[in-house]
């Protein structure tokens, strides 16, 4: 067991080493994915204070409670770019030109060579970004030590959850062929997740938290930060953790028996 | 002319057939995006203006604001549809080597691309804005009024394919483009009033932002259609003030780009 972590660990290291190679190679477009981060997270939090110029509250939230909701799917989008982003855009061409063959052919787990690979170290740089608005609209929305002490581990059960819906979604651009539309998908699924349940009514509501669930992402953790006895999303959230990788394994043990290399 | 318009219909016609092969994707990729965008702000608004008790926000109603986003939703379809992957790719993999000996130039190529897109988004935004008719999003529609959207639509659809030509032809000094382009995306959906309509950013910022081209690509069409606010002739004006801006600076980017091609890509 601790071989293998090694050995993982180790690879990692070389993935890590590349990637910093290339990044510190293009360096203009090391500054433009900075600017481009920051930039978003910008409008992203303006967006939101012009509306809390015109209202007091959005449904039980106000507006210190709304932006640490925010700051806190920034983060998880800072570490989903900085880690695995990459790796599906890389992935939907693999499957297209059959670069992909070299991945399967190798004795590394799959997953860890598809969805690893590729790291963003521009995006890495942006963490003291992320945790200074967390901590900022944290205080601001009176989060006290045991909930900033619980943080970490829910920003890594967001991103794995995230992460675990976007591979088993990923598993179709094996029947597509063209797999820029299904990352465009992740994409807008990612833009539905970054607002609070309550937004949403009836249907919708019902379908992004029990069909695609990615109303949970930051609504799950959030709500049991503001209120530690509604933990019953939390508890949902990770329990269709273990059910997505149920279904990775399935699907995705399909979806490469229905890949034929280049010509698929 | 004559002689070039058969080129012309013929790489349409091309690209056209490109546009639907993968039908799927299309529908992701260009359709699917604004679809989710007009989802997420009519919920938002909805929720707020019930919470609100329906009172006007920042001189909006209800209706106004989800009637805007409708709006918003036929614009983006109609006029901002276009991106430049495929030039930045060119470029990159030294494809656009044929181009230049060919008797039909790279922008004639991507403009019937272009071209292309709009006929089949001209068909999506119809259908989207006769659903929106009928699912009773707009109070009341003018006919006059959008006739003059749809003709500001037009000049910034011309605005839009220029501006996205500019950012692929970049590919000629940058490794990748796809930043510029989301950034681009990023900027012109905030400053537009894509997400939230002008009337809720503060005066000043509002002032200034009419200087640059940002409120001509959706709010100022938007608000045209939906009240025939503001003189046409002026926004189209302006509008052909930035496309002027955009193709010489396409033309001088080509220029420059093209004296370090070697014909190998980039």
């Amino acid at each position: 067991m601790l071989g293998t972590l090694k050995k993982y660990a180790l690879i990692y290291r070389e993935f890590f080493a590349t990637c910093l190679a290339e990044a510190t190679t293009y360096r203009m477009h090391f500054v433009l994915l900075i600017v481009m981060d920051l930039l978003f997270y910008a409008t992203t939090l303006t967006t939101v204070d012009f509306i809390y110029q015109h209202v007091s509250a959005v449904g039980p939230w106000d507006r210190n409670q709304f932006m640490f909701f925010l700051a806190f799917l920034l983060t998880v989008d800072q570490l989903h770019m900085t880690f695995v982003s990459e790796s599906f855009w890389v992935l939907s061409a693999s499957i297209r030109n059959g670069d992909l063959d070299f991945l399967i052919i190798k004795p590394v787990n799959l997953y860890f060579l598809i969805f690893l690979r590729h790291i963003r170290p521009a995006s890495m740089l942006l963490c003291f970004v992320t945790v200074f608005l967390l901590w900022h609209f944290g205080t601001k929305a009176g989060l006290g030590w045991v909930q900033f002490m619980l943080l970490p581990v829910l920003l890594i059960l967001a991103l794995l959850f995230l992460v675990s819906l976007e591979i088993l979604i990923s598993a179709s651009m094996f029947w597509l062929v063209e797999g820029t539309g299904v990352n465009f998908f992740r994409m807008q699924l990612q833009q539905v997740s970054r607002w609070p349940d309550f937004v949403f009514y009836g249907l919708p509501r019902r379908f992004f938290t029990f069909v695609i669930p990615v109303l949970l992402i930051g609504n799950a953790p959030v709500q049991f930060l503001f209120s530690p006895f509604a933990f019953s999303s939390l508890l949902w959230m990770i329990g269709l953790t273990v059910v997505i990788w149920v279904l990775i394994e399935r699907i995705w043990s399909k979806a490469l028996r229905q890949y034929e290399s280049a010509s698929s | 002319m004559n002689s070039r318009f058969p080129m012309w219909l013929q790489t349409v016609y091309v690209a056209w057939s490109n546009l639907l092969a993968y039908r799927v994707n299309f529908f992701l990729l260009v359709i699917g995006p604004a679809l989710v965008f007009f989802f997420v702000k009519f919920s938002l608004w909805s929720s707020i203006y019930e919470q609100q008790g329906n009172r006007e926000l920042a001189g909006l109603s209800r209706e106004a604001m989800l009637g805007y986003q409708a709006m918003v939703l036929i614009v983006s379809l109609l006029a901002q549809g276009h991106n430049s992957t495929r030039l930045a790719e060119d470029i990159r993999l030294g494809r656009i080597t044929a181009y230049l000996i060919y008797p039909f130039s790279l922008f004639e190529f991507h403009a019937s691309s272009f071209i292309a897109l709009q006929s089949v988004q001209i068909i999506t935004s119809s259908v989207v804005f006769l659903m929106a008719i009928s699912l009773g999003l707009f109070t009341a529609i003018n006919l006059v009024f959008v006739v003059k959207g749809l003709v500001l639509c037009f000049f910034v659809s011309l605005l839009w394919f220029l501006i996205q030509y500019c950012l692929g032809l970049l590919a000629f000094w940058l490794e990748q483009t796809w930043v510029m382009r989301v950034l681009f995306q990023i900027i012109a959906q905030f400053l537009s009033g894509s997400i939230l309509p002008l009337e809720f950013f503060p005066q000043g910022l509002r002032d200034a932002l009419m200087f640059s081209p940002f409120p001509y690509l959706t709010w100022v069409p938007a608000k045209t259609m939906l009240t025939g606010e503001g003189s046409i002739i002026y926004a189209v004006g302006i509008l052909c003030f930035w496309i002027m801006v955009a193709s010489l600076l396409a033309r001088l980017i080509w220029n420059r780009g093209l004296r370090m091609y070697t014909g190998a890509g980039m």
